[in-house]
């Protein structure tokens, strides 16, 4: 059989590894970020080893991997969205990802990025308010330091937390959208190792 | 009394971990992550034909499949016992499928599938707790049309709700529903607590343990995150009670549990045992003993002689 020219890019070899275990892996992420949207501002320690492309970082690449599928749209900012990036998860999500933030179910962009695209972000509506995008925010460091105080469900009496280099547009935003409850953006903040989230359910106090 | 038992790792090598494909996992997994972030809002999912028909728990299966990993701990209630046909079924099904250790002891567990009872004894944050839920609509029986239902959600129009508890005022003297009483979840939702006996409606309040519901058949999950305000539906006038017994179980004497009431001939006779197995088992192993306690082996004269 003479060999068929293979449409471009992404040479299976160029690729990073996904999961070590699907099911074990991905659950394990998973169990994390619930426990990280249930609980919004406890911090989780990112429970698998994975290998994270140029333009995402691991929670993230983590994040997304046991989320996204072919029935997910994914849209990254202009700078996550490297070619590495790009060919991670379309060879191991299948997720289509588009330039339309939009159509995002996830989004995903770092903290130091211009965060205007936020408010483009879809909220789902007063019938369906879970057809809402999930902002994935990768971060340098997550703390309990006290510098937000967080209230709401999941929320026994009070969290703190830290994200280093939050901007203060990201707390208009975030009142703005706690007032569309129960239509809304919930976040999941990425640091390279751990986990953090914040419902729109979360009131967030700036201190 | 069972202690937690580990599970042989080939139950069922053909089927993927936990029976369930990754792909339909991860979907039910975005449904109760945005379940979660709306409490008590009831979010349509693609749920599965399950190996079981439907009222057996399809639901609460597929959101157990979707949240377990092979370490954790499986216990499954139906109306509080372990030992019930549904109970044990879900158990083996999820032991053979998912090779996880299954528990009868409450504390011992780290996910507790349910059907329409929460145990007696207080749950932890570390645990989640995970119901089977035949109809998620509480506004289902006062209007059929779902296109409806979603608009008095949306439009937070519960009025219909509150008439319904006042024919019961008007009608009996006093509110007369007595299991899946409806909640007002975080002052926003109205949401069925799923076939509970209302007497299990205050446990909901600021549970520390993760509340997830599935409805297999309706095909919807919701959540209740913890620490979530949920508070029964009531008037000033007339505010919610919990039911209350003169009896105590016939077993262990508890007076703080949920009865069953067990008729024992065609003479009129009956007892009352703790509907929650493990709180039960466990009070007797403590020492404590109701009237109808027996201390004799099985098939002893004596034994004959108590169930007379």
């Amino acid at each position: 059989m003479t060999p068929q020219p293979q449409s471009p890019p992404a040479q299976t070899s160029d690729l990073l590894p996904g999961f070590d275990h699907a099911a074990f892996d991905s659950n394990a992420v998973f169990r994390a970020l619930l426990d990280a949207m249930s609980r919004p501002g406890r911090i989780y320690d990112l429970p698998v080893n994975i290998s994270a492309p140029d333009g995402l970082n691991k929670a993230a690449t983590a994040t997304l991997l046991a989320m996204a599928d072919m029935d997910t749209t994914v849209w990254m900012s202009p700078n996550c969205a490297t070619k590495a990036a790009g060919d991670h998860l379309k060879f191991h999500c299948g997720c289509p990802i588009s330039t339309d933030v939009k159509q995002a179910d996830f989004a995903i962009a770092r903290i130091s990025d211009d965060l205007s695209f936020v408010t483009d972000l879809a909220v789902g509506n007063a019938e369906y308010p879970d057809q809402s995008a999930t902002l994935i925010l990768m971060v340098d460091e997550i703390s309990d330091r006290p510098s937000m105080t967080l209230k709401g469900p999941g929320i026994k009496d009070t969290h703190s937390l830290c994200i280093k280099g939050l901007p203060e547009s990201f707390h208009a935003w975030r009142a703005e959208n706690h007032h569309l409850f129960p239509c809304g953006v919930d976040v999941i903040f990425a640091s390279d190792t751990q986990i953090a989230a914040l419902s729109r359910t979360t009131r967030i106090e700036v201190n | 009394m069972e202690q937690t038992v580990k599970n042989p790792a080939d139950g069922a090598p053909d089927y993927n971990f936990a029976y369930l494909d990754e792909q339909t996992k991860r979907m039910i997994r975005r449904a109760l992550l945005k379940a979660v972030a709306i409490p008590g809002y009831q979010v349509p999912f693609a749920g599965r034909e399950m190996p079981m028909p439907y009222g057996w728990g399809t639901g609460g299966v597929q959101v157990t499949a979707a949240v377990i990993g092979p370490n954790d701990t499986l216990k499954v209630i139906d109306q509080g016992a372990d030992d019930t046909t549904n109970a044990v079924s879900i158990r083996q099904f999820f032991a053979k499928t998912a090779q996880v250790a299954t528990t009868e002891k409450t504390a011992e567990a780290s996910i507790i599938q349910t059907r329409h009872r929460i145990p007696e004894k207080e749950l932890r944050e570390d645990q989640v707790l995970v119901y089977q839920v035949p109809i998620p609509e509480p506004l289902r029986f006062l209007e059929p049309r779902e296109t409806e239902t979603r608009k008095m959600h949306a439009l937070e129009e519960y009025g219909l709700m509150h008439v319904k508890l006042y024919e019961d005022i008007s009608r009996h003297g006093h509110i007369a529903t007595t299991y899946a009483y409806p909640v007002m979840v975080d002052d926003r939702y109205v949401m069925d607590p799923s076939p509970t006996p209302k007497f299990d409606n205050p446990k909901m309040n600021n549970m520390a343990a993760l509340q997830l519901f599935g409805a297999g058949r309706e095909k919807r999950i919701y959540a209740l995150p913890p620490y979530t305000k949920v508070k029964s539906l009531d008037f000033e006038d007339h505010p919610f009670e919990v039911q209350t017994w003169e009896d105590e179980c016939g077993m262990c004497g508890a007076r703080d549990s949920y009865l069953d009431e067990v008729i024992l001939d065609d003479q009129g006779n009956r007892m009352f045992v703790c509907s929650d197995t493990d709180y039960c088992a466990e009070r007797q192993e403590a020492g404590h003993r109701g009237p109808q306690h027996h201390d004799q082996p099985l098939g002893s004269a004596d034994r004959g002689k108590a169930a007379e």
